[in-house]
């Protein structure tokens, strides 16, 4: 029973094809990344550093959506650990998928970058959904992460590092901490709250 | 009493007429739903876009253009693409599309009643984040004069965008449309923007991106034509009832598109504020400062006083520092980088100005292309003459470091600094004259020109 309810819930999040969709993002990272002869170069890696796991993200962001939410809180047993394994399962596919495309260069735009993006950008789009509901959880940090990926080009400072975390390299414990800290607090929020009820409102 | 009060308060209609009867129902479009989240959400993006990299064009027109232009179509239209598919799909969404399907109104006007909330705020929160720009840069401008024909074009290009996403967001029913259209769109656009060379880039809405150059003037109608006309196609062949109008504005789409493809390099000439400077002739040698920053000329000369004055009476010297593109003339020297804003100028102010004459000083001579270095005799009496002139603000430093390193650094240090004594020893018209030769080989790498200090 525990597994074919746990296969339910799987299908009902859209979790085979939330997967496959990740296999994709992470094929389509390779090819990028492999066209940007960053061999000399490793900042010409951060595009693809920075727009792969926003696009992963969005994609986890998608599956957390219930279209039975109502009934689903209706449930005798906690939802936490469901919800801790969805978003925990989901990032570390995309941890792990993702920094294939972007191997070597490990203290600035590489593997760990990779995985620290993919990190904050699951943060803040749990959050999102916590707040706007799952759907829509890719606006916030779509515009977030598009908006920094613009401003942080050519500006310094102490701050940078705390708002644009997406940009540094992985030396900076800076940006670090503010990833796992955006990942603590989305996943936390995502456990107690849910996605936020949408039904069929707009 | 308290009856009497919430009676007061109760608002009735006249007999007969229904409640809110003069409302339109298009207000609710606008006011509620998606739409405004759209408008604040363009207008966020685009305000910390713009404000992280305020020095970097606040303060210049062409600066600003370039850069609200830059900004609001690589992030606002995959933006506005993504915000009006979401909104293309609320019908499905919300279970409603046969209940509209039965509605007296058209396709079209229905599609349009739910798409123009979204294409309105959305441009809508460019004009806000547009109108701040300006108004950043018209607190601190130095000279030229705004563009308003960008901003319109980019407010085409991003209703356009949000009318095509809005089509595509009824045709594909899955939810993540939206968000991998946005990611489609940003990627696209920059590889586009930043790494193509072919022709087709010209109908990028992009564009070229310059602080020197504009388009021709019929560049913008041109693109505005090709990115509207897509629009209205993907709008007409979706919700029209005779869908072969779609074919117009696709023909006309397509005559501009290939007019902006045929033109392309020929798309764009010198900024003409950028060919022109405006002078003071009271200095030796005279300054001039760019027509896009002409009213930085008072700040300039007010820099450049100490080297100008100091100068006064020596001959030799080139005529003036110009500041035009391209190569100064044989009796010119290039005045300091005033561009890119950012460093030397920031909000129209110098942020340096001892660095600024400092580097006025190094164009006055030039070494830099002899094939062998010149030797520590030349280059200490270099050293010396900008030492006078105007001296680096890290220069103690470099002392300083020279003092605490080898015996050689050593020993050049001391030969630098009896060289500047010397100098600085000199009567007025002795030095004058002594400069007066010294400018006089200014430019030759042969040391045995160079006048003795």
């Amino acid at each position: 029973m525990t597994t074919s309810g746990l296969l339910l819930y799987a299908r009902s999040r859209t979790l085979p094809r939330t997967v496959a969709a990740l296999a994709a993002t992470a094929a389509l990272a390779v090819w990028a990344a492999h066209g940007l002869d960053a061999y000399l170069d490793p900042s010409r890696r951060v595009p693809v550093v920075a727009l792969a796991p926003l696009a992963a993200s969005a994609l986890i962001g998608a599956s957390l959506y219930s279209a039975s939410d109502e009934l689903d809180r209706t449930a005798v047993r906690p939802w936490w650990r469901r919800r801790l394994v969805h978003l925990l399962a989901l990032t570390a596919l995309a941890a792990a998928l993702l920094p294939w495309a972007v191997l070597g260069h490990t203290s600035s735009f590489g593997p760990p970058a990779m995985i620290r993006n993919t990190l904050g950008c699951v943060g803040l789009t749990a959050a999102s959904a916590v707040l706007l509901g799952a759907r829509l959880s890719w606006l916030p940090v779509f515009a977030y992460v598009s908006a920094v990926y613009v401003a942080a080009a050519g500006v310094d400072g102490g701050s940078v590092p705390a708002w644009a975390w997406l940009m540094q390299p992985a030396g900076e414990r800076g940006a670090w901490l503010v990833a796992l800290v955006a990942f603590a607090a989305g996943t936390v929020l995502y456990l107690l709250r849910g996605a936020r009820a949408e039904g069929t409102r707009d | 009493m308290t009856l009497v009060a919430e009676k007061k308060r109760e608002h009735r209609p006249p007999a007969g007429v229904p409640a809110r009867a003069s409302r339109h129902p298009l207000r609710a479009e606008f006011r509620r739903g998606f739409a405004p989240w759209a408008g604040l959400a363009l207008l966020l993006t685009l305000a910390v876009a713009l404000a992280a990299s305020s020095a970097q064009w606040q303060g210049g027109w062409a600066e600003t253009r370039e850069r609200l232009h830059t900004t609001a179509q690589l992030l606002g239209v995959p933006l506005a693409l993504a915000a009006g598919c979401w909104q293309g799909g609320r019908e499905r969404r919300r279970r409603t599309e046969e209940l509209m399907a039965t509605a007296v109104r058209g396709g079209l006007a229905r599609f349009l009643a739910a798409a123009l909330p979204v294409v309105c705020w959305v441009v809508a929160g460019y004009a806000v984040a547009a109108a701040l720009a300006m108004l950043a840069t018209g607190l601190y401008a130095t000279g030229d004069r705004p563009d308003l024909v960008a901003p319109v074009t980019d407010a085409v290009a991003l209703a356009s965008g949000a009318l095509a996403g809005h089509a595509l967001g009824r045709l594909l029913p899955w939810r993540l449309t939206a968000p991998l259209l946005a990611v489609a769109g940003y990627v696209v656009l920059g590889v586009v923007a930043y790494d193509s060379r072919g022709p087709l880039r010209h109908l990028s809405p992009i564009g070229y991106a310059s602080d020197t150059d504009v388009p021709v003037w019929w560049q913008p109608p041109a693109m505005t034509v090709w990115t509207g006309g897509l629009a209205a196609a993907v709008v007409l062949a979706y919700a029209a009832r005779r869908r072969f109008t779609a074919l117009l504005p696709l023909a006309a789409a397509t005559a501009a598109g290939a007019l902006l493809v045929q033109t392309g390099e020929g798309l764009w000439h010198t900024n003409p504020a950028a060919g022109r400077q405006v002078c003071d002739t009271s200095t030796t040698p005279q300054i001039c400062v760019n027509g896009r920053y002409e009213e930085l000329l008072p700040q300039v000369t007010d820099a450049l006083s100490g080297l100008t004055g100091r100068l006064d009476g020596v001959q030799n010297l080139p005529v003036r520092f110009t500041d035009l593109p391209g190569e100064p003339g044989p009796d010119e020297a290039h005045l300091p980088m005033i561009t890119p804003l950012g460093w030397s100028v920031v909000r129209g102010r110098l942020t340096d100005p001892q660095q600024f004459a400092w580097e006025a000083g190094q164009a006055l001579y030039g070494r830099i292309e002899c094939d062998e270095a010149v030797g520590p005799r030349v280059a200490a009496v270099d050293d010396a003459v900008v030492h006078y002139l105007a001296p680096s603000p890290a220069e103690r430093r470099f002392d300083e470091l020279a003092a605490e390193g080898d015996a050689a650094a050593r020993a050049e240090l001391r030969d630098r600094l009896d060289a500047r004594a010397r100098l600085k020893a000199m009567g007025d018209e002795e030095r004058r004259a002594w400069l007066s030769e010294y400018f006089a080989s200014a430019g030759t790498c042969d040391p045995s020109e160079v006048p003795a200090l």
